[in-house]
Protein backbone atom coordinates (compact mmCIF):
# COMPACT_ATOMS: atom_id res chain seq x y z
CA UNK A 1 0.00 0.00 0.00
CA UNK A 2 1.23 3.61 -0.95
CA UNK A 3 2.88 5.01 2.07
CA UNK A 4 0.45 8.40 2.29
CA UNK A 5 -2.51 6.24 2.61
CA UNK A 6 -1.59 4.64 6.09
CA UNK A 7 -1.48 8.66 6.96
CA UNK A 8 -5.79 8.06 7.04
CA UNK A 9 -4.69 6.12 10.09
CA UNK A 10 -4.05 9.14 12.46
CA UNK A 11 -5.99 11.16 10.63
CA UNK A 12 -9.46 9.57 10.90
CA UNK A 13 -8.13 8.43 14.77
CA UNK A 14 -8.00 12.21 15.36
CA UNK A 15 -10.60 13.59 14.01
CA UNK A 16 -13.38 11.19 14.15
CA UNK A 17 -12.63 10.69 17.81
CA UNK A 18 -12.86 14.43 17.98
CA UNK A 19 -16.17 14.89 16.55
CA UNK A 20 -17.33 11.30 18.78
CA UNK A 21 -16.10 13.00 21.98
CA UNK A 22 -17.48 16.17 21.82
CA UNK A 23 -20.94 15.18 22.64
CA UNK A 24 -19.92 12.60 24.94
CA UNK A 25 -18.09 16.25 26.56
CA UNK A 26 -21.56 17.99 26.72
CA UNK A 27 -22.73 15.16 28.76
CA UNK A 28 -20.46 15.18 30.93
CA UNK A 29 -20.33 18.58 31.87
CA UNK A 30 -23.93 18.72 32.35
CA UNK A 31 -23.15 16.01 34.84
CA UNK A 32 -20.77 17.41 36.37
CA UNK A 33 -22.41 20.56 36.94
CA UNK A 34 -25.67 18.48 38.57
CA UNK A 35 -23.76 16.54 40.46
CA UNK A 36 -21.62 19.49 42.51
CA UNK A 37 -25.27 21.59 42.56
CA UNK A 38 -26.88 18.31 43.98
CA UNK A 39 -29.04 18.07 41.22
CA UNK A 40 -29.66 15.29 38.76
CA UNK A 41 -27.91 16.22 35.88
CA UNK A 42 -29.82 14.47 32.29
CA UNK A 43 -31.19 11.38 33.23
CA UNK A 44 -33.97 10.83 30.91
CA UNK A 45 -32.95 9.69 27.19
CA UNK A 46 -30.56 6.50 27.52
CA UNK A 47 -30.02 3.83 25.52
CA UNK A 48 -32.16 1.44 27.38
CA UNK A 49 -35.32 2.21 29.24
CA UNK A 50 -38.87 3.85 28.26
CA UNK A 51 -37.28 7.17 27.15
CA UNK A 52 -34.69 5.46 24.63
CA UNK A 53 -34.85 6.95 21.54
CA UNK A 54 -34.77 2.95 19.76
CA UNK A 55 -38.55 3.16 20.89
CA UNK A 56 -39.32 5.10 18.06
CA UNK A 57 -38.69 2.22 15.95
CA UNK A 58 -40.47 -0.26 17.48
CA UNK A 59 -37.68 -1.80 19.98
CA UNK A 60 -38.72 -2.44 23.20
CA UNK A 61 -35.75 -0.90 25.47
CA UNK A 62 -37.09 -2.30 29.06
CA UNK A 63 -38.26 -0.50 32.04
CA UNK A 64 -35.70 0.54 34.00
CA UNK A 65 -33.48 3.29 32.48
CA UNK A 66 -29.73 2.49 32.63
CA UNK A 67 -27.32 5.21 31.88
CA UNK A 68 -30.27 7.37 31.15
CA UNK A 69 -29.15 10.49 29.49
CA UNK A 70 -26.14 9.43 27.53
CA UNK A 71 -27.96 10.34 24.57
CA UNK A 72 -29.12 13.80 25.44
CA UNK A 73 -26.60 15.17 23.35
CA UNK A 74 -27.90 13.28 20.39
CA UNK A 75 -31.13 14.96 21.27
CA UNK A 76 -29.61 18.61 21.59
CA UNK A 77 -27.88 17.68 18.32
CA UNK A 78 -30.90 16.70 16.61
CA UNK A 79 -33.06 19.65 18.12
CA UNK A 80 -29.84 22.63 17.03
CA UNK A 81 -30.36 21.23 13.44
CA UNK A 82 -34.01 21.07 13.18
CA UNK A 83 -34.30 24.50 14.74
CA UNK A 84 -35.14 27.50 12.38
CA UNK A 85 -32.17 29.34 11.57
CA UNK A 86 -33.13 32.87 11.56
CA UNK A 87 -30.32 35.49 10.40
CA UNK A 88 -31.36 38.77 11.35
CA UNK A 89 -31.40 41.13 8.99
CA UNK A 90 -29.17 43.90 10.57
CA UNK A 91 -26.12 41.31 9.78
CA UNK A 92 -23.47 41.88 7.43
CA UNK A 93 -24.31 38.40 5.60
CA UNK A 94 -21.25 37.15 4.55
CA UNK A 95 -19.24 37.14 7.74
CA UNK A 96 -21.80 35.88 10.01
CA UNK A 97 -22.11 32.77 8.02
CA UNK A 98 -18.37 32.42 7.86
CA UNK A 99 -17.57 33.19 11.51
CA UNK A 100 -18.72 29.77 12.98
CA UNK A 101 -16.44 28.16 10.59
CA UNK A 102 -13.73 30.16 12.03
CA UNK A 103 -14.67 29.13 15.48
CA UNK A 104 -14.38 25.50 14.39
CA UNK A 105 -11.81 24.84 12.45
CA UNK A 106 -8.61 26.13 14.43
CA UNK A 107 -8.92 23.61 17.26
CA UNK A 108 -8.78 20.96 15.05
CA UNK A 109 -5.74 22.11 13.04
CA UNK A 110 -3.60 22.65 16.21
CA UNK A 111 -4.82 19.20 16.73
CA UNK A 112 -2.60 18.70 13.55
CA UNK A 113 0.69 18.40 15.01
CA UNK A 114 -0.09 16.70 18.51
CA UNK A 115 1.35 13.03 18.72
CA UNK A 116 -1.66 11.32 19.94
CA UNK A 117 -0.37 7.18 20.38
CA UNK A 118 3.11 5.44 19.73
CA UNK A 119 4.00 4.29 16.24
CA UNK A 120 1.70 1.79 14.99
CA UNK A 121 3.86 -1.18 13.37
CA UNK A 122 2.52 -3.05 10.27
CA UNK A 123 4.71 -5.26 9.12
CA UNK A 124 8.01 -3.18 8.84
CA UNK A 125 6.74 0.22 8.41
CA UNK A 126 6.29 1.86 11.28
CA UNK A 127 3.06 4.74 10.82
CA UNK A 128 3.42 7.38 13.35
CA UNK A 129 0.34 8.56 14.69
CA UNK A 130 0.39 12.23 14.29
CA UNK A 131 -1.50 13.67 11.39
CA UNK A 132 1.24 16.40 10.65
CA UNK A 133 4.93 16.32 11.87
CA UNK A 134 5.84 19.41 10.62
CA UNK A 135 9.41 21.10 11.62
CA UNK A 136 8.23 24.49 13.13
CA UNK A 137 6.27 22.33 15.76
CA UNK A 138 4.48 24.07 18.83
CA UNK A 139 4.52 27.37 16.46
CA UNK A 140 1.90 26.19 14.17
CA UNK A 141 -0.35 25.63 17.59
CA UNK A 142 0.23 29.04 18.43
CA UNK A 143 -0.21 30.25 15.16
CA UNK A 144 -3.50 28.88 14.38
CA UNK A 145 -4.84 29.14 17.93
CA UNK A 146 -4.43 32.95 17.33
CA UNK A 147 -7.04 32.56 14.34
CA UNK A 148 -9.75 31.30 16.67
CA UNK A 149 -9.93 34.49 17.75
CA UNK A 150 -11.24 35.48 14.48
CA UNK A 151 -14.46 33.71 14.70
CA UNK A 152 -15.19 35.42 17.98
CA UNK A 153 -14.47 38.37 16.63
CA UNK A 154 -16.22 38.37 13.23
CA UNK A 155 -18.98 36.51 14.64
CA UNK A 156 -19.38 39.34 17.32
CA UNK A 157 -18.75 42.10 14.70
CA UNK A 158 -20.61 40.39 11.94
CA UNK A 159 -23.87 40.26 14.44
CA UNK A 160 -24.12 44.20 14.28
CA UNK A 161 -25.26 44.40 18.32
CA UNK A 162 -23.68 45.98 20.85
CA UNK A 163 -23.73 42.67 23.13
CA UNK A 164 -22.03 40.66 20.67
CA UNK A 165 -19.60 43.36 19.40
CA UNK A 166 -18.92 43.72 23.19
CA UNK A 167 -18.14 40.25 23.77
CA UNK A 168 -16.21 39.74 20.39
CA UNK A 169 -14.17 43.08 21.65
CA UNK A 170 -13.19 41.53 25.01
CA UNK A 171 -12.56 37.93 23.44
CA UNK A 172 -10.10 39.44 21.12
CA UNK A 173 -8.78 41.05 23.96
CA UNK A 174 -8.60 38.16 26.14
CA UNK A 175 -7.09 35.67 23.90
CA UNK A 176 -4.27 38.18 22.18
CA UNK A 177 -3.56 38.92 26.23
CA UNK A 178 -3.23 35.81 26.99
CA UNK A 179 -1.75 33.77 23.74
CA UNK A 180 1.49 35.67 25.22
CA UNK A 181 1.78 34.25 28.26
CA UNK A 182 0.59 30.41 26.59
CA UNK A 183 3.77 31.01 24.51
CA UNK A 184 6.09 32.64 26.95
CA UNK A 185 5.56 29.05 29.16
CA UNK A 186 6.09 26.83 25.86
CA UNK A 187 9.28 28.78 25.29
CA UNK A 188 10.64 27.69 28.84
CA UNK A 189 9.70 23.93 27.36
CA UNK A 190 11.31 24.85 23.99
CA UNK A 191 14.40 25.74 25.93
CA UNK A 192 14.07 22.67 28.49
CA UNK A 193 14.12 20.05 25.83
CA UNK A 194 16.20 21.73 23.04
CA UNK A 195 13.48 21.73 20.46
CA UNK A 196 9.82 22.72 19.15
CA UNK A 197 8.80 19.87 17.68
CA UNK A 198 5.62 17.88 19.68
CA UNK A 199 6.78 14.90 18.36
CA UNK A 200 10.89 15.06 19.78
CA UNK A 201 9.11 16.30 23.31
CA UNK A 202 6.77 13.65 23.52
CA UNK A 203 9.97 11.19 22.85
CA UNK A 204 12.28 12.73 25.53
CA UNK A 205 9.86 12.28 27.64
CA UNK A 206 9.27 8.49 26.81
CA UNK A 207 13.17 8.04 26.80
CA UNK A 208 13.55 9.54 30.16
CA UNK A 209 10.84 8.02 32.24
CA UNK A 210 7.75 9.21 34.19
CA UNK A 211 10.38 12.23 35.73
CA UNK A 212 11.22 13.81 32.50
CA UNK A 213 7.70 14.75 31.65
CA UNK A 214 7.39 18.39 31.35
CA UNK A 215 5.59 18.87 34.76
CA UNK A 216 8.27 18.21 36.98
CA UNK A 217 10.81 19.31 34.57
CA UNK A 218 8.65 22.92 33.97
CA UNK A 219 6.26 23.02 36.88
CA UNK A 220 5.83 26.93 37.03
CA UNK A 221 5.49 26.79 32.91
CA UNK A 222 2.92 24.04 33.38
CA UNK A 223 0.64 26.03 36.07
CA UNK A 224 0.90 29.22 33.62
CA UNK A 225 0.08 26.84 30.71
CA UNK A 226 -2.68 25.77 32.74
CA UNK A 227 -4.17 28.91 33.12
CA UNK A 228 -3.32 30.38 29.86
CA UNK A 229 -5.63 27.58 28.67
CA UNK A 230 -8.55 28.05 30.62
CA UNK A 231 -8.64 31.53 28.93
CA UNK A 232 -8.17 31.11 25.85
CA UNK A 233 -11.04 28.85 25.69
CA UNK A 234 -13.18 31.63 27.13
CA UNK A 235 -14.12 28.81 30.12
CA UNK A 236 -14.48 30.38 33.51
CA UNK A 237 -13.21 32.19 35.63
CA UNK A 238 -12.31 33.99 31.94
CA UNK A 239 -15.44 33.12 30.25
CA UNK A 240 -15.94 37.25 29.66
CA UNK A 241 -16.65 37.11 26.14
CA UNK A 242 -20.15 35.02 26.57
CA UNK A 243 -20.85 36.37 30.41
CA UNK A 244 -24.60 35.87 30.51
CA UNK A 245 -25.15 38.20 32.68
CA UNK A 246 -24.10 41.37 31.43
CA UNK A 247 -24.09 40.61 27.97
CA UNK A 248 -26.92 38.03 27.20
CA UNK A 249 -24.35 35.24 25.12
CA UNK A 250 -21.66 37.70 23.95
CA UNK A 251 -20.49 36.98 20.70
CA UNK A 252 -23.09 34.32 19.94
CA UNK A 253 -26.08 36.14 20.85
CA UNK A 254 -27.60 36.31 17.11
CA UNK A 255 -26.43 33.11 16.30
CA UNK A 256 -29.10 30.16 16.30
CA UNK A 257 -29.67 26.31 15.34
CA UNK A 258 -26.78 24.95 14.51
CA UNK A 259 -24.48 28.16 13.48
CA UNK A 260 -24.92 28.49 17.12
CA UNK A 261 -24.08 24.67 17.70
CA UNK A 262 -20.45 25.19 15.53
CA UNK A 263 -19.65 27.97 18.40
CA UNK A 264 -20.84 25.83 21.01
CA UNK A 265 -19.04 22.83 19.24
CA UNK A 266 -15.74 24.95 18.61
CA UNK A 267 -15.57 25.50 22.84
CA UNK A 268 -15.73 21.57 23.44
CA UNK A 269 -13.14 21.09 20.46
CA UNK A 270 -10.69 24.00 21.97
CA UNK A 271 -10.92 22.15 25.00
CA UNK A 272 -9.65 18.74 23.92
CA UNK A 273 -7.02 20.82 21.56
CA UNK A 274 -5.27 22.59 24.70
CA UNK A 275 -6.01 19.20 26.92
CA UNK A 276 -4.10 17.36 24.06
CA UNK A 277 -1.26 19.96 24.24
CA UNK A 278 -1.57 19.91 27.87
CA UNK A 279 -0.61 16.17 27.93
CA UNK A 280 1.94 16.07 24.58
CA UNK A 281 3.78 19.46 26.95
CA UNK A 282 4.25 18.57 30.55
CA UNK A 283 2.29 15.19 31.26
CA UNK A 284 4.44 12.70 28.96
CA UNK A 285 2.39 12.21 25.81
CA UNK A 286 1.32 9.23 25.11
CA UNK A 287 3.80 7.84 27.70
CA UNK A 288 2.61 5.75 30.75
CA UNK A 289 4.61 3.64 33.52
CA UNK A 290 6.28 0.51 32.12
CA UNK A 291 5.81 0.88 28.43
CA UNK A 292 8.76 -0.23 27.56
CA UNK A 293 7.66 -3.71 29.60
CA UNK A 294 4.90 -3.84 27.77
CA UNK A 295 6.25 -3.34 24.77
CA UNK A 296 8.71 -6.01 25.06
CA UNK A 297 6.16 -8.73 26.47
CA UNK A 298 2.50 -8.58 24.76
CA UNK A 299 4.23 -7.03 21.60
CA UNK A 300 3.71 -3.33 19.73
CA UNK A 301 0.14 -3.43 18.83
CA UNK A 302 -0.93 -4.03 22.53
CA UNK A 303 1.51 -0.99 23.43
CA UNK A 304 0.22 1.16 20.94
CA UNK A 305 -3.28 0.56 22.32
CA UNK A 306 -2.55 1.01 25.17
CA UNK A 307 -0.72 4.79 24.21
CA UNK A 308 -3.72 6.16 23.01
CA UNK A 309 -5.87 4.88 26.05
CA UNK A 310 -3.21 6.65 27.96
CA UNK A 311 -2.89 9.92 25.81
CA UNK A 312 -6.93 10.13 26.25
CA UNK A 313 -6.83 9.44 29.63
CA UNK A 314 -4.82 12.55 30.18
CA UNK A 315 -6.63 14.75 27.41
CA UNK A 316 -9.57 13.87 29.59
CA UNK A 317 -8.67 14.76 32.81
CA UNK A 318 -7.74 17.95 31.52
CA UNK A 319 -11.72 18.52 30.29
CA UNK A 320 -12.81 17.12 33.10
CA UNK A 321 -10.11 19.84 35.34
CA UNK A 322 -12.18 22.26 33.49
CA UNK A 323 -15.52 21.58 33.95
CA UNK A 324 -14.68 21.49 37.98
CA UNK A 325 -13.31 24.69 38.21
CA UNK A 326 -16.30 26.04 35.77
CA UNK A 327 -18.75 25.06 38.58
CA UNK A 328 -16.17 26.62 41.03
CA UNK A 329 -15.06 29.86 40.60
CA UNK A 330 -16.86 33.04 39.62
CA UNK A 331 -15.72 34.83 36.56
CA UNK A 332 -13.11 37.64 37.04
CA UNK A 333 -14.06 41.17 36.78
CA UNK A 334 -12.22 42.41 33.10
CA UNK A 335 -9.61 45.48 35.02
CA UNK A 336 -8.64 41.58 36.59
CA UNK A 337 -8.42 39.70 33.82
CA UNK A 338 -6.35 41.92 32.18
CA UNK A 339 -3.88 42.70 35.55
CA UNK A 340 -3.54 38.62 35.78
CA UNK A 341 -2.82 38.44 32.35
CA UNK A 342 -0.21 41.23 31.73
CA UNK A 343 1.24 42.06 35.69
CA UNK A 344 1.03 38.40 36.74
CA UNK A 345 1.59 35.81 34.04
CA UNK A 346 3.77 37.71 31.70
CA UNK A 347 6.29 38.57 34.37
CA UNK A 348 6.22 35.33 36.26
CA UNK A 349 6.60 33.52 32.72
CA UNK A 350 9.65 35.85 31.80
CA UNK A 351 11.62 35.16 35.11
CA UNK A 352 10.51 31.38 34.27
CA UNK A 353 12.39 31.44 30.97
CA UNK A 354 15.40 33.36 32.28
CA UNK A 355 15.17 30.71 35.13
CA UNK A 356 15.03 27.89 32.44
CA UNK A 357 18.13 29.55 31.03
CA UNK A 358 20.18 29.81 34.11
CA UNK A 359 19.61 25.77 35.11
CA UNK A 360 20.56 24.59 31.46
CA UNK A 361 23.73 26.44 31.09
CA UNK A 362 26.37 23.44 29.80
CA UNK B 1 -1.84 57.12 50.00
CA UNK B 2 -2.79 60.38 51.85
CA UNK B 3 -5.38 61.33 49.48
CA UNK B 4 -7.04 58.10 50.08
CA UNK B 5 -7.48 58.26 53.90
CA UNK B 6 -8.27 62.18 53.27
CA UNK B 7 -11.13 60.53 51.04
CA UNK B 8 -12.39 58.07 53.86
CA UNK B 9 -13.03 61.07 56.19
CA UNK B 10 -14.57 63.22 53.41
CA UNK B 11 -17.12 60.95 52.10
CA UNK B 12 -18.23 61.05 55.93
CA UNK B 13 -19.36 56.73 56.07
CA UNK B 14 -20.92 57.94 59.80
CA UNK B 15 -22.57 54.28 60.20
CA UNK B 16 -19.23 52.90 61.34
CA UNK B 17 -18.81 54.92 64.10
CA UNK B 18 -15.56 56.22 65.30
CA UNK B 19 -14.26 52.48 67.32
CA UNK B 20 -13.97 51.23 63.72
CA UNK B 21 -12.76 53.16 61.07
CA UNK B 22 -13.73 52.26 57.69
CA UNK B 23 -10.69 50.08 56.25
CA UNK B 24 -9.47 51.60 52.95
CA UNK B 25 -7.26 49.88 50.48
CA UNK B 26 -4.02 51.59 49.38
CA UNK B 27 -5.54 52.41 46.01
CA UNK B 28 -8.20 54.36 47.74
CA UNK B 29 -11.19 52.20 47.65
CA UNK B 30 -13.60 51.34 50.46
CA UNK B 31 -14.57 47.79 51.31
CA UNK B 32 -17.67 46.95 51.66
CA UNK B 33 -18.66 46.50 56.01
CA UNK B 34 -18.13 43.27 56.89
CA UNK B 35 -15.21 42.95 53.77
CA UNK B 36 -11.11 41.94 55.13
CA UNK B 37 -8.22 42.86 53.17
CA UNK B 38 -6.75 39.95 51.44
CA UNK B 39 -3.44 39.02 52.65
CA UNK B 40 -0.73 38.25 50.07
CA UNK B 41 -1.53 34.56 50.17
CA UNK B 42 -4.93 35.11 49.25
CA UNK B 43 -4.45 37.29 46.56
CA UNK B 44 -1.91 35.03 44.98
CA UNK B 45 -5.56 32.96 44.20
CA UNK B 46 -4.27 29.61 43.69
CA UNK B 47 -4.64 28.40 47.35
CA UNK B 48 -7.77 30.20 47.10
CA UNK B 49 -9.34 28.32 43.95
CA UNK B 50 -7.68 24.99 46.15
CA UNK B 51 -9.53 25.16 48.84
CA UNK B 52 -12.95 25.89 46.37
CA UNK B 53 -12.24 23.05 44.55
CA UNK B 54 -11.89 20.88 47.28
CA UNK B 55 -15.57 22.21 48.89
CA UNK B 56 -17.15 21.35 45.31
CA UNK B 57 -15.15 17.95 44.81
CA UNK B 58 -17.30 16.98 48.22
CA UNK B 59 -20.68 17.87 46.73
CA UNK B 60 -20.09 15.92 43.54
CA UNK B 61 -20.67 12.71 45.95
CA UNK B 62 -23.60 14.40 48.21
CA UNK B 63 -26.54 13.47 48.02
CA UNK B 64 -28.55 15.08 45.53
CA UNK B 65 -31.30 17.62 46.62
CA UNK B 66 -33.67 16.88 43.64
CA UNK B 67 -36.22 14.11 43.39
CA UNK B 68 -36.14 11.89 40.09
CA UNK B 69 -39.34 13.06 39.53
CA UNK B 70 -41.70 11.14 36.51
CA UNK B 71 -44.87 11.39 37.69
CA UNK B 72 -45.74 7.49 37.80
CA UNK B 73 -44.12 6.15 41.47
CA UNK B 74 -46.72 7.35 43.54
CA UNK B 75 -44.93 5.03 46.67
CA UNK B 76 -41.22 6.10 45.96
CA UNK B 77 -40.27 9.18 47.40
CA UNK B 78 -37.37 9.41 45.00
CA UNK B 79 -39.92 10.06 42.71
CA UNK B 80 -42.53 11.62 43.25
CA UNK B 81 -42.72 14.91 45.17
CA UNK B 82 -44.93 14.87 48.32
CA UNK B 83 -46.23 18.30 48.74
CA UNK B 84 -46.25 19.44 52.89
CA UNK B 85 -50.27 19.60 53.92
CA UNK B 86 -50.34 23.28 53.34
CA UNK B 87 -49.63 22.98 49.68
CA UNK B 88 -52.30 24.24 47.60
CA UNK B 89 -53.10 22.29 44.42
CA UNK B 90 -56.63 20.99 42.38
CA UNK B 91 -59.71 22.36 44.05
CA UNK B 92 -62.50 19.34 44.74
CA UNK B 93 -65.87 19.86 46.12
CA UNK B 94 -67.40 18.45 49.24
CA UNK B 95 -70.74 16.54 49.78
CA UNK B 96 -72.24 16.54 53.38
CA UNK B 97 -73.92 13.34 54.70
CA UNK B 98 -77.16 12.89 52.26
CA UNK B 99 -74.58 12.90 49.66
CA UNK B 100 -76.11 16.49 47.75
CA UNK B 101 -73.54 18.75 46.80
CA UNK B 102 -72.51 20.80 50.09
CA UNK B 103 -72.20 24.29 48.85
CA UNK B 104 -75.20 26.29 49.29
CA UNK B 105 -74.07 28.88 46.45
CA UNK B 106 -73.85 31.90 48.34
CA UNK B 107 -70.92 33.43 46.09
CA UNK B 108 -68.97 34.19 48.87
CA UNK B 109 -65.50 32.34 46.69
CA UNK B 110 -66.71 33.92 43.01
CA UNK B 111 -66.39 37.51 45.00
CA UNK B 112 -62.98 36.59 47.04
CA UNK B 113 -61.56 35.33 43.86
CA UNK B 114 -58.91 37.51 42.77
CA UNK B 115 -58.94 36.09 39.49
CA UNK B 116 -62.36 35.88 38.97
CA UNK B 117 -62.24 32.64 37.72
CA UNK B 118 -65.35 30.67 39.77
CA UNK B 119 -68.37 30.70 38.13
CA UNK B 120 -71.73 29.55 40.23
CA UNK B 121 -75.55 29.68 38.92
CA UNK B 122 -77.63 29.29 41.64
CA UNK B 123 -80.94 27.89 41.84
CA UNK B 124 -83.92 26.59 44.59
CA UNK B 125 -83.23 23.40 46.23
CA UNK B 126 -85.50 20.59 45.74
CA UNK B 127 -88.58 19.87 48.27
CA UNK B 128 -86.67 17.62 50.14
CA UNK B 129 -83.95 19.65 50.90
CA UNK B 130 -84.41 21.19 53.98
CA UNK B 131 -80.75 22.34 55.19
CA UNK B 132 -81.13 25.13 52.64
CA UNK B 133 -82.66 27.70 50.20
CA UNK B 134 -80.04 27.41 47.08
CA UNK B 135 -77.33 24.62 45.51
CA UNK B 136 -74.94 25.87 42.94
CA UNK B 137 -77.19 23.75 39.10
CA UNK B 138 -73.51 24.97 37.61
CA UNK B 139 -70.06 25.77 39.74
CA UNK B 140 -67.38 26.01 37.20
CA UNK B 141 -63.52 27.19 37.83
CA UNK B 142 -61.20 28.05 35.57
CA UNK B 143 -58.15 27.08 36.53
CA UNK B 144 -56.20 28.59 33.74
CA UNK B 145 -56.86 31.57 35.67
CA UNK B 146 -56.63 30.59 38.95
CA UNK B 147 -53.68 31.37 41.13
CA UNK B 148 -53.92 28.82 43.41
CA UNK B 149 -54.18 31.82 46.38
CA UNK B 150 -56.71 29.75 48.38
CA UNK B 151 -59.01 32.87 49.33
CA UNK B 152 -62.06 30.68 48.14
CA UNK B 153 -61.24 28.22 50.55
CA UNK B 154 -61.03 30.47 53.54
CA UNK B 155 -63.89 32.63 52.36
CA UNK B 156 -66.59 29.36 52.15
CA UNK B 157 -69.36 29.52 55.23
CA UNK B 158 -69.72 26.19 54.88
CA UNK B 159 -66.59 24.66 53.96
CA UNK B 160 -67.64 23.26 50.59
CA UNK B 161 -64.99 24.06 48.47
CA UNK B 162 -61.19 23.64 48.93
CA UNK B 163 -57.59 22.93 47.55
CA UNK B 164 -56.04 19.55 47.59
CA UNK B 165 -52.36 19.21 47.15
CA UNK B 166 -52.66 17.55 43.39
CA UNK B 167 -49.85 19.82 41.66
CA UNK B 168 -49.86 17.95 38.84
CA UNK B 169 -52.41 19.81 36.50
CA UNK B 170 -51.40 19.42 33.24
CA UNK B 171 -53.94 18.90 30.05
CA UNK B 172 -53.54 18.91 26.40
CA UNK B 173 -56.67 21.34 25.85
CA UNK B 174 -57.91 24.50 27.13
CA UNK B 175 -61.10 23.29 27.59
CA UNK B 176 -60.57 20.46 29.96
CA UNK B 177 -59.17 22.61 32.67
CA UNK B 178 -62.16 23.93 33.08
CA UNK B 179 -63.73 22.49 35.84
CA UNK B 180 -67.34 21.93 36.42
CA UNK B 181 -68.95 20.47 39.56
CA UNK B 182 -69.51 17.31 38.71
CA UNK B 183 -65.82 16.94 38.07
CA UNK B 184 -65.00 19.01 41.24
CA UNK B 185 -67.56 16.82 43.40
CA UNK B 186 -65.59 13.47 41.66
CA UNK B 187 -62.05 14.85 42.52
CA UNK B 188 -63.33 15.24 46.33
CA UNK B 189 -64.40 11.01 45.58
CA UNK B 190 -61.00 9.93 44.17
CA UNK B 191 -59.08 11.98 47.02
CA UNK B 192 -61.58 10.14 49.80
CA UNK B 193 -61.94 13.25 51.33
CA UNK B 194 -65.38 14.11 50.04
CA UNK B 195 -67.02 13.53 52.66
CA UNK B 196 -65.81 14.90 55.80
CA UNK B 197 -67.38 16.97 57.81
CA UNK B 198 -66.57 20.57 58.74
CA UNK B 199 -63.08 20.65 58.64
CA UNK B 200 -60.57 23.84 57.30
CA UNK B 201 -58.66 21.34 55.62
CA UNK B 202 -59.99 18.02 55.97
CA UNK B 203 -56.69 16.54 53.72
CA UNK B 204 -54.61 17.61 56.29
CA UNK B 205 -53.82 15.52 59.55
CA UNK B 206 -55.87 15.16 62.56
CA UNK B 207 -55.18 18.03 64.97
CA UNK B 208 -53.59 20.51 62.54
CA UNK B 209 -57.53 21.92 61.82
CA UNK B 210 -58.19 25.49 63.03
CA UNK B 211 -60.26 25.67 66.38
CA UNK B 212 -62.17 28.89 64.83
CA UNK B 213 -62.70 27.38 62.14
CA UNK B 214 -64.86 24.22 63.67
CA UNK B 215 -67.73 26.22 65.66
CA UNK B 216 -69.55 26.85 62.44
Amino acid sequence: MAPYLWKLIPILLVFGGILAIVPLLVYLERKICALIQERMGPNRVGLFGPDSPLEVFGFKMGEKRVLGGLLQPLADAIKLIAKEDIIPPQVERYLYEFAPFFALLPPFLAFAVIPIGADLQVGDTAVPLVVADVGVGFLWVLAVASLSAYGVALGGWASNNKYALLGGIRATAQMISYEIGLGMALIAVAMQYQTVEPVSIVAQQVEGGFWHWGIFRQPLAFMLFLICAFAENNRLPFDLPECEAELIGGYHTEYSSMKFGMFFQGEYIAMLTMGGLLATFFLGGWHYPFYEAIREGAGPLIATLLSLVSFGVKTMAFVVFSMWVRWTLPRFRYDQLMRIGWKGIIPVALANIVLTALINIR
Amino acid sequence: MAGGHGHGHGHGHDGHGAATPTPVLPSGAFLAPGNVELNWVEKMYLPEIVKGLGNTFSHLFKKTFTVDYDGTHREDPRKFHVPSEGYRGEHYLKKDEAGHVKCVACFMCAAACPAECIHIEAEAVPADWKDRERYPKRFEIDLLRCIYCGMCEEACPVDAIALSTTYNVVSETRESKVYARERLLQRGEELGISMSKHQYRPDGIPGHVPEQKQSH
